[in-house]
């Protein structure tokens, strides 16, 4: 950022204790900024401490709200907002604060909710890492002609402060001398806020360029919890999406279909004992896709396992364009042997309903398959399952020659052929 | 030009790569250079070094057959009457992410058939479609040889040159 910062730092050392929130941006690793509170368990040991500390909570905050809280705009922003907005935009701005009664305004407040929410109560008023761009020092900061002090120049400024220091010197005058410290020649702002092309650092939440000095903190937010996922959710589909990670929107949000069912039997000394066979594919319309066998005693149990099988084994399938495969692909289980090849734009699925309903799952648009031999339903899908996965990726095959293989059609479309 | 020879290199390639083999050996004959040579323009196949019955040393740092150092020179034997019967070429096979690299070979041309394209037809079987017996390039890196007047090439490079010839062989 600076090449004086890190002199700074080295002089600032000792007066770190003093400031609640460390002086100097640091790097953080990580774009998001730290939330206020775990506003995801109610049960969450923090979240009850911050209740018992009398903190507030976000729905304290909705109810409290009051008319008063909502206040116009003042002459001294008028001012500002003329500055940024034509005076047509100013008169719209007035007329819609005009049109909203405070009332209104205290009785229907209330924190955004689901996935658009924040997950931190911030004011607008600072910087936060990651979420805003960052200010950068305007250019009339820097000085072109400052120059660093030389040793002589230190040794004059150490005996000011000796000449000049007090009777009762304590820790904190010297503290205060180091601060105030330059290590240049000329305009402070270069030395202090310096403008700079590259990328500045990300800071610490509640930090900003320009405000050096510390500010109060933020009143702590706490949210409450929202109610606890998976009450009075089928165990099947709780145990489903702890192993997968998923959320229950998005399995909701799968297309699953039934392609193959049918009564198997198992021949006993006691007798046949009948049971429901099911073969259901998963895929999110996006290129995954995922085949699941069920068995059980009942139809309704053993679709629901296949169900959730095939979502368990949603595998991401390349798609050409995302909307074909790449060449032309052969699958052989059993007796079936099918082949998948590659279409142009709008050609459409043109195969059989087995092999539709899969693209239509994973999201292929255009394609034409042929199965040979024999066409047993459920070998079928596993073999289309097969060929679909058994795509060869170009960029891997350039990589294996060491020579550069070019899309054309990428060229030609200048990459917006989808 | 022994269209015997040809496939019984597709098969004996196709053999090695199954079995995952870094190195394999195969009869000097003059087509037989000239496509290894092609291979290895392409990318398909590492190294082609023409050796005795024993191989050639591996490169210190790539593993591939290399040429012999005599006297500080990397050098191959030079080839006399009184060796040429023993020589063989010897091919540095390529793996990536444990596939060959080199995929599936097949002649095109047999002995009781020889194929030929012209531009046309070559035209349409890079655009993936078939021109009389040859089925059309479709699928991602796949490379169709033939032997032109011109030398022998890989078909895009036969396009640009712009001459047909005979078709040897596909490789998948």
């Amino acid at each position: 950022m600076s090449v004086t910062r890190p002199v700074r730092c080295l002089f600032c050392r000792f007066s770190r204790p003093t400031y609640a929130v460390p002086r100097v941006p640091r790097r953080q690793f990580h774009p998001s900024p730290a939330p206020l509170s775990n506003d995801q368990n109610p049960k969450d040991p923090k979240t009850q401490e911050d209740k018992m500390a009398g903190k507030k909570l976000l729905v304290d905050i909705e109810r409290d709200a009051k008319p008063e809280d909502f206040k116009p705009l003042t002459q001294k922003e008028k001012e500002y907002l003329a500055t940024v907005y034509s005076p047509k935009q100013m008169e719209s701005i007035e007329a819609g604060e005009a049109a909203i009664d405070p009332k209104d305004l205290a009785e229907q407040f209330a924190f955004q909710r689901g996935p658009l929410r924040h997950h931190y109560a911030d004011d607008f008023a600072s910087i936060e890492p990651g979420v805003d761009k960052h200010v950068r020092a305007p250019i009339s900061n820097t000085d072109y002609n400052a120059k660093l002090k030389s040793e002589e120049d230190f040794i004059e400024d150490f005996g000011r402060f000796f000449a000049e220091m007090p009777e009762d010197v304590s820790a904190s005058d010297w503290v205060r001398f180091v601060e105030g410290l330059r290590v240049t020649h000329g305009k402070p702002e270069n030395e202090l806020a310096p403008h700079s092309s590259l990328v500045p650092d990300l800071f610490q939440p509640g930090e900003s360029l320009e405000q050096e000095e510390p500010k109060e903190p933020r009143p702590e937010v706490v949210t409450t919890g929202k109610v606890k996922e998976g009450e009075g959710m089928d165990p099947t589909l709780r145990k489903l999406l702890m192993a997968t990670g998923y959320t229950e929107s998005f399995v909701n949000s799968l297309k699953t279909k039934v392609l193959v069912r049918r009564s198997v039997v198992n021949q006993t000394r006691l007798g046949k004992i009948r049971k429901a066979s099911v073969l259901a594919i998963a895929g999110n319309g996006k290129g995954l896709l995922g085949i699941g066998e069920g068995k059980s005693a009942e139809f309704v149990d053993a679709v629901t396992q296949a169900r959730y099988r095939a979502i368990r084994n949603m595998q991401p399938i390349p798609r050409y364009e995302q909307r074909t495969i790449f060449g032309d692909v052969r699958g052989k289980v059993g007796a079936v042997e099918l082949i998948l090849m590659n279409r142009p734009p709008g050609f459409g699925l043109r195969c059989q309903h087995l092999i539709y309903e899969m693209c239509l799952a994973a999201g292929i648009h255009d394609l034409a398959a042929r199965v040979e031999r024999s066409r047993n339903p459920m070998n079928t899908v596993k073999a289309a399952y097969e060929a679909l996965m058994s795509q060869r990726n170009p960029e891997e095959i350039a990589r294996a020659r060491g020579r550069k293989l070019v899309d054309v059609r990428a060229v030609y479309y200048s990459g917006r052929a989808y | 030009m022994v269209f015997t020879n040809l496939a019984h290199l597709c098969s004996h390639l196709n053999n090695v790569s199954k079995a995952r083999l870094a190195l394999t050996s195969i009869p000097n004959t003059k087509m037989h250079v000239k496509l290894c040579l092609a291979f290895q323009r392409e990318g398909l196949i590492s190294s082609v070094i023409r050796a005795g019955r024993s191989p050639p040393p591996q490169h210190l740092l790539l593993g591939h057959p290399t040429m012999e150092v005599i006297n500080g020179v990397p050098s191959i034997e030079p080839v006399t009457q009184s060796n040429i019967a023993s020589r063989r070429l010897w091919l540095g096979l390529k793996y990536w992410q444990n596939e060959p690299v080199l995929g599936h070979l097949s002649a095109v041309s047999k002995a009781k058939r020889k194929i030929t394209l012209d531009t046309a037809g070559l035209r349409r079987v890079l655009r993936g479609e078939r021109s009389d017996m040859v089925q059309g390039l479709r699928n991602p890196g796949e490379c169709l040889f033939l032997i032109t007047d011109q030398g022998l090439m890989e078909a895009r490079e036969c396009l640009e040159k712009n001459v047909g010839g005979l078709v040897l062989v596909r490789v998948n």
